[in-house]
């Protein structure tokens, strides 16, 4: 029996966020950031007098709090910033199941750097913000990018796969994205586009990485109780995980099948009694197209080197995207690779969107359980089943 | 008070003396090398994150050596250099060289990619990670030299050689000898 007292205990109560755009000119990451916050809280009908928790990377919590004015808390974390923002979630939720404080507005604030975009290059206010510390990387350091690349290498070579499988994952987001009024990234694309799209790094191309953006998303976080007291409808975390191994460095990863993605879908799956013939839409993510090929395999939809086959399978001409068994559309917001690159926020908000009703034109009917697995392989794999009461 | 330990750390294949206290702490260790000292190696190698932990393999690599740490205490060799054998919590550590036998395990083509001397991106420029012969799962990445693209695949039995970069010897591997 898997302990989980956690399950079902506490909620998203709100969300908002910027609009995402490729170019926010003069906005520096404070005020994506707030203005991200103070629409979450509206939108959960509270007012920053109910905030007692705060969590988000950049910027530190107490500077967000200052800025936004919230009176008092009793409870803060910062974690580092390090390509996922569900760490940020599960803390929250920790926090509020503690008793550590009430209500939490968590952030995740996205801003070009300067590495990743030219144009956010000749910003000179962004000019300080580097990730490297003044040490240089070398072409031969296989982490972050390379590193996904490089296993992306091994996919082909193990499983006889094609780049047109890794090419199925990006139409499907550039579809869904054409249904999402925030994303970056709207025209149609097909699988010749995608096969005509500028090599980056081989076997991976312009089409198979994210969309550097600029913008924030937030959420407030309560319990369970508090929350079914507010406007909206409560979106309960029924069960949240990472899932991490010993030998997470890049490049000294085991294999295709043993890494993050194993440990978060065994935990997840251990402590969720909601599980694939539930969920009603799913969130893998797709920060490398690459990446959701292997979720797709690993939480048991196919067989290894089967996921190609699996999205051909369940192919939807009408939409040109993939749903499952006919019922179950895939990152309907577009993911991170057609409505921009959010490390993962952006999933979480889709899905904590649909599960309240307030997805718009893209409202899949009757969604109520909400399956994600954000991240990817090394050290930011995670698991979240969310439901609406 | 605690016994200072003698501690044997073989470096570029010759054994020296290298005093370890034990506790406090790992990752301090008192080195009475001589040759290459801490400061020529933060010297040359002044855009790099060279720490205490990874000193070893820099040092190597200005003599031509590429060093892998290894537990003296189960033999197990380990990636990348780590004050603590993660197999059997062991502190008895020795950067060691390896055979230089290795074969393809990941390859990728940057057409793009961080500036660095003598990589020109016009022609993608391959990145290996390499599969030592010392032990499965142990890796080491770097580029491929003397080698056409189209010869180049995962799989391939590779063997170190070294170029140059920014003055300084750079560990590469090429196809074996057939």
């Amino acid at each position: 029996m898997t302990r989980y007292p956690v399950k079902d205990k506490v909620a998203f109560a709100g969300t908002g966020a910027t609009a995402f755009s490729r170019d926010s000119g003069e906005r520096s990451q404070l005020s994506l950031c707030a203005e991200a916050c103070t629409r979450a809280v509206e939108n959960a009908g509270l007012t920053a007098a109910d905030i007692d928790g705060i969590a988000g990377a950049v910027p530190i919590a107490y500077k967000v709090q200052s800025a936004l004015g919230i009176p008092e808390t009793t409870w803060w974390t910062s974690p580092p910033q390090e390509g996922s923002f569900v760490q940020v979630i599960l803390e929250a939720m920790n926090a509020v199941y503690s008793g550590a404080c009430n209500t939490v507005i968590a952030y995740h604030t996205f801003y070009r750097l300067p590495w990743a975009s030219r144009a956010a290059a000749k910003d000179p206010f962004r000019r300080m913000l580097s990730i490297t510390g003044g040490v240089s990387p070398a072409p031969e350091d296989v982490w972050g990018s390379v590193g996904y690349t490089a296993w992306a290498s091994r996919y082909l070579y193990e499983y006889g796969a094609s780049r047109e499988d890794f090419g199925l994952v990006a139409v499907n987001s550039r579809s869904n994205a054409g249904r999402n009024p925030n994303a970056v990234m709207r025209s149609p694309i097909g699988m010749d586009d995608y096969l005509a799209a500028r090599m980056i790094r081989w076997p991976l191309s312009l089409l198979d990485m994210d969309v550097p953006i600029d913008g924030a998303v937030a959420f407030v976080i309560t319990t369970a109780e508090r929350a079914r007291d507010l406007p909206g409808r409560p979106v309960l975390i029924h069960a949240a995980t990472a899932g991490v191994i010993d030998r997470n460095e890049e490049d000294q990863t085991p294999g295709l099948r043993n890494h993050g993605q194993r440990v978060t879908v065994e935990t997840l799956r251990a402590r969720s009694d909601l599980w694939l013939d539930d969920m009603d839409v799913y969130y893998p993510y797709d920060g490398f197209s690459f990446i959701t090929l292997s979720w797709l395999e690993a939480i048991g939809l196919c067989g290894p080197g089967e996921a190609g086959a699996f999205i051909r399978d369940n192919w939807d001409d009408k939409t040109n995207s993939l749903v499952i068994h006919g019922k179950v559309p895939v990152n309907t917001h577009g993911g991170s690779l057609s409505e921009g690159g959010t490390q993962g926020a952006g999933h979480i908000r889709e899905a904590v969107l649909q599960l309240r009703g307030e997805a718009g034109e893209r409202q899949v009917l009757g969604a109520n359980t909400a399956i994600l697995t954000p991240g990817g392989f090394f050290f930011n794999a995670h698991g979240l089943v969310l439901r609406a009461e | 008070m605690r016994p200072i330990q003698l501690q044997n750390i073989s470096i570029s294949g010759t054994v020296r003396a290298c005093r370890t206290a034990d506790p406090p702490c790992d990752g301090v260790k008192e080195t009475v090398l001589s040759g290459i000292s801490d400061a020529e190696v933060l010297e040359r190698y002044p855009r790099t994150a060279v720490d205490h932990d990874n000193k070893y393999f820099y040092q190597g690599l200005l003599e031509r050596k590429l060093l892998v740490n290894r537990c003296n205490a189960c033999g197990r060799w380990h990636q990348p250099p780590r004050p603590i054998c993660p197999s059997c919590w062991s502190r008895d550590i020795t950067a060691t060289e390896v055979s230089g036998e290795g074969v393809i395990h990941l390859l990728i083509f940057l057409h793009q990619g961080p500036p660095a001397a003598g990589v020109d991106y016009a022609t993608p420029h391959p990145v290996a990670v390499v599969e030592l012969a010392e032990q499965e799962g142990l890796r080491f990445s770097t580029t491929i030299v003397n080698a056409d693209r189209e010869t180049l695949r995962i799989g391939l039995p590779v063997t170190l050689t070294w170029i140059e970069r920014d003055g300084n010897p750079f560990p590469a591997f090429a196809p074996a000898a057939v």
